[in-house]
């Protein structure tokens, strides 16, 4: 389906393009295409207040200069008191059989603390004034990426969010040098064995490949080059320096080096630098970025010169790039209008947002749902991230959607939680995020609509795409359909319906 | 109103397309095995094909109350309260019995349809519902790093290259999807409720209609719209073909009437309609009895035995007892010695229960050794991937070790 890129954009040339959206064409209809691709919903209040603002001042809200940091999980200070315990009573044990349940015990710890962290970060993206940081966020995971799995500790998983997150809004070459030195991407693609006797070529390699270039913007030898330069780079385990970076200069290879046309005895950090000064470092993050917001479909690559060109004047500012991005007049064009699968992530924070719910602390109603939708938080399939669009949908997939909508919808059955369950039920309620479903009063309060303004507000609050008379026709029919008594459980299940239908599933 | 909106056969596909529903009012989106079927020809599913069905005892089985070696005295120290007599089991050897809930399956025992494999378990156990389940279902104990399951591993090499149908690969009768069930590529699996059949129809009634009608979406809908009608009409085809199936199935042997049984009757159905799926997934819950265990797990095992004999004797009137093995699992046993409750807390390796037509013997492995110190617990002596390895090789028929990516000693109850 290539094809629709070829015939598109009569109107429009890569040069006008990324011009800025006419104030004339800001309107609710506009503004809920910025507030669903930039987050995950969009609430009527919050469509009401950015057409009252107008675009730019909404995306300066949307995008802050200094965005909140991510509070540390308070259960990490026990896991880290706990690790050092567990470190020393390893070292104590004589053979790999008495050391084994202190590694399952470091195992269970750093499982707790990464469930926590989703929760926490879940909590932050479903806030609607967070959202789009939030996901700007999980784009730049989904870029930057590291796996669970492998970098198993949630303290260093903790720490490389939190850079992403305060380099997010600053210069790609800054977070780039930032991550180059991360603990967990140390790990994850083995940097910190890298020695001038062995380097190692894992993070050159996917540094230009999956960060900053793409395919067919290096050698081989470039990258060979580039992996002598990133030697040395190791993680503190020192007490009171655990996971800063240091520079071993017994490791690192202080030799020239030839890369991008260019000879000298460059560090990583000169590498990078050489990075941003190829063409296509450029065009490859906005790419990814139309690839994320906007299209499945690639674009034709003459439309990102121009942009990179503005980029790369604005000093590759990451804020800079959101706000010409989502403020642009392709972003708003008509072929991008309810084309775009929500991922699961997207899925369910829209559906909490939507249905004005809060974040249910239990893995088994929020990262097993995530994870039978085929995202399973922080464990991306490999380096790559997720690839998305029509791949995130399968009849399991579907069926892992169809039933999480319905769970929302449908009182939560307390009776058979455990009492840990209930705890932290307790605990959210107390907080005064309590909102887990969408109960009794509610559906009472929607049916007070009747038919005909239920099916209104179904299909135009809920849907992105375009409703046809026949369409909302067939809803009212459902509706009016209803046995006698039982209008209230029909509303329901129209409700779910509209939430599980295939328009649902894109914005 | 038509509460069969979609067609769920070739034939009334057709027959509604001479109604004026039509083909091209389908053509962009029709489900995939109609648009095959109806090029093709409907291929004859394939009868011959062996099943496999997978039954979980969620919560922790405990496996000394299950399969009692009631001349052990250490057995009946260890249970002041719990531990039951020679003359109150159903008795196996001179040292075994099965719990006295268990009279239909001691019955299928000695008839040589169920055998036993004893005190299974895996190095290093570990105690969490979850962590053990997903141990169990993935086969892989030694690190986090697979995520996929077994059965999703078996899938991925016995469906590889296979034309895609709207026929799932796998089903399972539980509220949420197996992990077991995961492969590296995505399987076309399907969830049934235990009861009532394909899930909640009415609440799919008005999502059959927005998805299948024509004139529901605007012309110039997007590409991904289009696919993901394609695909949710794929799932609900499915969904009502199955429906169907369970609806008119009259079963040749009584099924109890719990949960349990119920799904066990329509895996039945589904298999004696010939579908081609090879893998069926059934839990049982509330095995995980801490406090006043004794009725309580005997009738657990009642509707574990109640349910597993009518399925058997259910296949084997209609002649497909050949076709389909069951095998039990249960993400951990229970410890040996009974807590203050009168019950038993997480414990490690169990025995786990073989069914199909022929089984080779009633016993395979060997039980466990009580001679255990207080809260200690059992050392398993077979491995659960031997028990997978014997089921993928010879009974699946495909290379076990590739998929287990391990080597396992095969064991004797397939003969």
């Amino acid at each position: 389906m290539v094809h629709v890129v070829a015939s598109m954009f009569p109107t429009m040339t890569p040069d006008t393009a990324w011009l800025p959206l006419p104030a004339a064409a800001w309107t609710e209809d506009t503004a809920r295409h910025l507030l669903r691709r930039a987050g995950w919903a969009a609430r009527p209040e919050q469509v009401a207040e950015s057409v009252r603002i107008g675009l730019p001042a909404t995306l300066e809200r949307l995008f802050p200069v200094a965005p909140r940091p991510l509070v540390r999980p308070a259960i990490f200070s026990h896991v880290e008191k706990r690790m050092v315990e567990l470190r020393s009573l390893k070292r104590a044990c004589a053979t790999q059989l008495e050391r084994q349940p202190y590694e399952r015990e470091e195992r269970e710890l750093s499982r707790t603390a990464s469930a926590d962290l989703a929760f926490q970060w879940l909590q932050a993206a479903s806030q609607p004034d967070r959202s789009a940081y939030e996901k700007w966020h999980l784009f730049l995971s989904d870029v930057y990426v590291v796996g669970f799995e492998k970098v198993y500790s949630a303290e260093r998983l903790y720490r490389h969010l939190d850079l992403l997150r305060s380099h997010g809004a600053g210069s790609a070459p800054d977070l780039t040098k930032a991550v180059s030195r991360s603990a967990a991407m140390n790990i994850y693609l083995d940097l910190n064995r890298s020695s001038k006797k062995a380097p190692n070529e894992n993070f050159a390699r996917e540094l230009f490949e999956l960060f900053t270039l793409g395919e067919g913007n290096y050698t081989e030898d470039d990258i060979k080059q580039a992996a002598r330069a990133f030697t040395g780079y190791r993680i503190d385990n020192e007490k009171g320096k655990e996971l800063q970076f240091r520079l071993s200069e017994r490791d690192a290879d202080r030799g020239p080096k030839t890369l991008f046309g260019h000879t000298g005895p460059f560090s990583g950090d000169d590498v990078i630098d050489l990075v941003y000064a190829q063409p296509a470092a450029a065009t490859f993050l906005p790419r990814e970025m139309a690839r994320f917001y906007l299209t499945d479909q690639p674009l034709p690559h003459s439309f990102f010169a121009p942009l990179g060109q503005i980029w790369r004047e604005q000093g590759f500012s990451l804020r800079e790039l959101c706000l010409r991005f989502f403020g642009s007049s392709v972003f708003y064009h008509a072929d991008f209008r309810a084309n775009l699968i929500k991922s699961p992530l997207h899925y369910y924070l829209g559906l909490l947002q939507d249905l004005g719910l809060d974040v249910t602390p239990l893995p088994r109603t929020t990262l097993q749902p995530l994870r039978q939708m085929g995202q399973s938080l922080y464990n991306p399939p490999n380096v790559r991230g997720w690839v998305g669009g029509r791949l995130w949908i399968n009849s399991s997939t579907l069926a892992a959607r169809r039933q999480l909508a319905a769970t929302l919808c449908q009182p939560i059955e307390e009776e058979k939680l455990n009492a840990d369950d209930r705890l932290e039920l307790q605990v959210a309620r107390d907080a005064g995020h309590g909102r887990f479903n969408v109960d009794e009063e509610r559906i009472q309060a929607f049916t007070s609509l009747g038919p005909a303004g239920i099916t209104d507000r179904l299909c135009d609050y809920f849907l992105p795409v375009k409703i046809t008379a026949a369409y909302r026709r067939t809803v009212l029919d459902y509706l009016q359909s209803a046995p006698p008594g039982d209008f209230e459980a029909q509303t329901r299940r129209a409700a779910i319906t509209i939430l599980q239908s295939p328009g649902y599933q894109l914005c | 109103m038509n509460p069969r909106f979609l067609p769920s056969t070739r034939r009334e596909f057709i027959r509604r397309g001479t109604q004026g529903i039509g083909l091209l009012a389908f053509s962009r989106f029709a489900p995939q095995f109609l648009v095959q079927t109806t090029l093709a020809g409907a291929p004859a599913p394939e009868r011959d094909r062996r099943i496999l069905v997978l039954v979980q005892l969620a919560g922790g089985n405990d496996g000394l109350n299950t399969v009692i070696p009631f001349s052990d005295p250490a057995y009946h120290s260890l249970r002041p309260t719990l531990a039951l007599k020679k003359e109150a089991t159903l008795q196996i050897n001179d040292t075994l019995g099965l719990n006295p809930g268990c009279t239909a399956m001691h019955a299928l025992l000695k008839e040589g349809k169920l055998g036993i494999v004893q005190n299974v378990g895996y190095p290093n156990p570990n105690r969490s519902h979850f962590r053990s389940t997903e141990i169990w279902e993935t086969a892989n104990e030694s690190s986090d790093s697979v995520s996929t399951g077994w059965v999703g591993r078996y899938l991925d090499n016995a469906c590889a290259g296979a034309p895609s149908s709207a026929d799932p690969e796998a089903i399972h009768v539980s509220s949420e999807v197996p992990q077991t069930f995961g492969g590296t590529v995505p399987h076309n699996t399907f969830g049934l409720a235990n009861r009532g059949g394909a899930g909640r129809r009415d609440d799919a009634k008005l999502l059959e209609r927005l998805v299948a009608r024509p004139g529901q979406t605007s012309p110039d809908e997007s590409p991904n719209n289009t696919f993901l009608r394609a695909t949710m009409m794929d799932a609900l085809v499915a969904e009502q073909k199955i429906q169907g199936l369970l609806n008119t199935y009259k079963p040749e042997a009584p099924y109890p009437g719990t949960d349990f049984a119920q799904s066990l009757r329509n895996v039945a159905a589904l298999i004696s309609a010939g579908l081609p799926t090879r893998v069926y997934f059934v839990s049982i819950g509330g095995f995980d009895t801490h406090a006043n265990q004794a009725n309580n797990h005997q009738n657990l095992l009642r509707n574990l035995s109640e349910g597993l004999a009518a399925f058997q004797r259910d296949l084997t009137a209609r002649k497909l007892d050949d076709q389909v093995l069951t095998t039990t699992f249960s993400e951990f046993g229970r410890r040996p010695n009974e807590n203050e409750s009168r019950g038993t807390d997480h414990g490690t390796a169990a025995p786990l229960f073989v069914m199909g037509r022929h089984i080779a013997g009633p016993l395979h492995g060997t039980a466990p050794d009580l001679k255990v110190t207080k809260n200690a617990d059992l050392t398993f002596t077979t491995d659960f991937r031997s028990v997978y390895a014997t089921v993928l090789d010879q009974w699946l028929g495909v290379p076990a070790d590739a998929i287990l990516g391990s080597t396992h000693s095969r064991l004797g109850f397939l003969g």
